[in-house]
């Protein structure tokens, strides 16, 4: 059973209509809802990878716990091997994440959509790693079939 | 920090009391352009539920009312759920997320229409 606050502990009435906050000025987006699991699209519609994670980045400067006193803002998408520590718990290491930089979105969506095509980014760089070395030197791999 | 960090962390009243766990991060786009396409998402607020599993499904914030029994089911299960803005937030890290004295609870319903394009 997930970890869950007893209702009766909750310093206040569980059950109480609240209000609607204020409207933000922009698009909103809630980021396990509209981000986390979703499929990257390159700008020629190529899959790329899917989104694992976000990188939050208060401004520079500044370190330590985040605050609210500070904004806090999405610097990069990430990708990499989350299965194991989904299912297991913890993270994998850093290096094992990939970023796509926030800049590269183009659109949100269904899919996020990127602005930059995928062979340039670091991420793929296992597959480009296994289509140059391997896939390329079976006879036949470097051209399309016939 | 990463988004995960933040997920599922225990939050805590001023006070200390246990209030729940954050569930999703609500981001805006209103940040700088940072050359890019789309402006970055800024961090608009938490949202916080009394329990942390199936949240992911959304039914507490949206309109969505089919399929009906599951709809009616995951809304009660995440009764209680509420967004905490940012500026309301005293220190957020992995271990926990302890919110400012005078912290306001908000409905986690969406905006009307805000999800979509301004």
């Amino acid at each position: 059973m997930s970890p869950r606050v007893r209702r009766s502990a909750l310093p206040h009435d569980p059950s109480a209509t609240l209000p609607l906050g204020p409207r933000p000025a922009g698009r909103v987006l809630d980021a396990r809802l509209h981000l986390l699991d979703r499929q990257t699209l390159d700008a020629d519609e190529v899959p790329v990878a899917t989104v694992d994670d976000l990188e939050l980045v208060p401004p520079a400067g500044t370190s330590g716990p985040l605050v609210g006193d500070t904004p806090v803002h999405v610097a990069a998408l990430l990708s990499g091997p989350v299965l194991a520590t989904r299912v297991f718990g913890g993270r994998p290491p850093a290096s094992r994440l990939h970023r796509i930089l926030w800049r590269h979105v183009a659109d949100v969506g269904t899919t996020v959509r990127l602005g930059v095509r995928g062979q340039d980014l670091d991420v793929l760089w296992v597959e480009r790693w296994v289509r140059d070395h391997v896939i390329g030197r079976i006879p036949g791999g470097r051209h399309a079939p016939e | 920090m990463l988004l995960s960090d933040l997920l599922d962390a225990p939050v805590r009243a001023p006070s200390g009391d246990p209030l729940g766990y954050v569930v999703d991060v609500r981001l805006v786009l209103d940040g700088p352009l940072d050359g890019g396409l789309l402006v970055q998402p800024r961090v608009h607020g938490l949202i916080i539920s009394p329990r942390t599993g199936s949240s992911f499904l959304g039914y507490e914030r949206s309109d969505v009312r089919s399929p009906a029994v599951l709809a009616r089911w995951l809304r009660w299960r995440h009764r209680g759920t509420f967004l905490v803005h940012w500026e309301h937030v005293a220190t957020a890290d992995a271990d926990a997320v302890v919110l400012a004295d005078g912290y306001r609870r908000w409905s986690p319903a969406f905006p009307e229409g805000a999800h979509r394009h301004v």
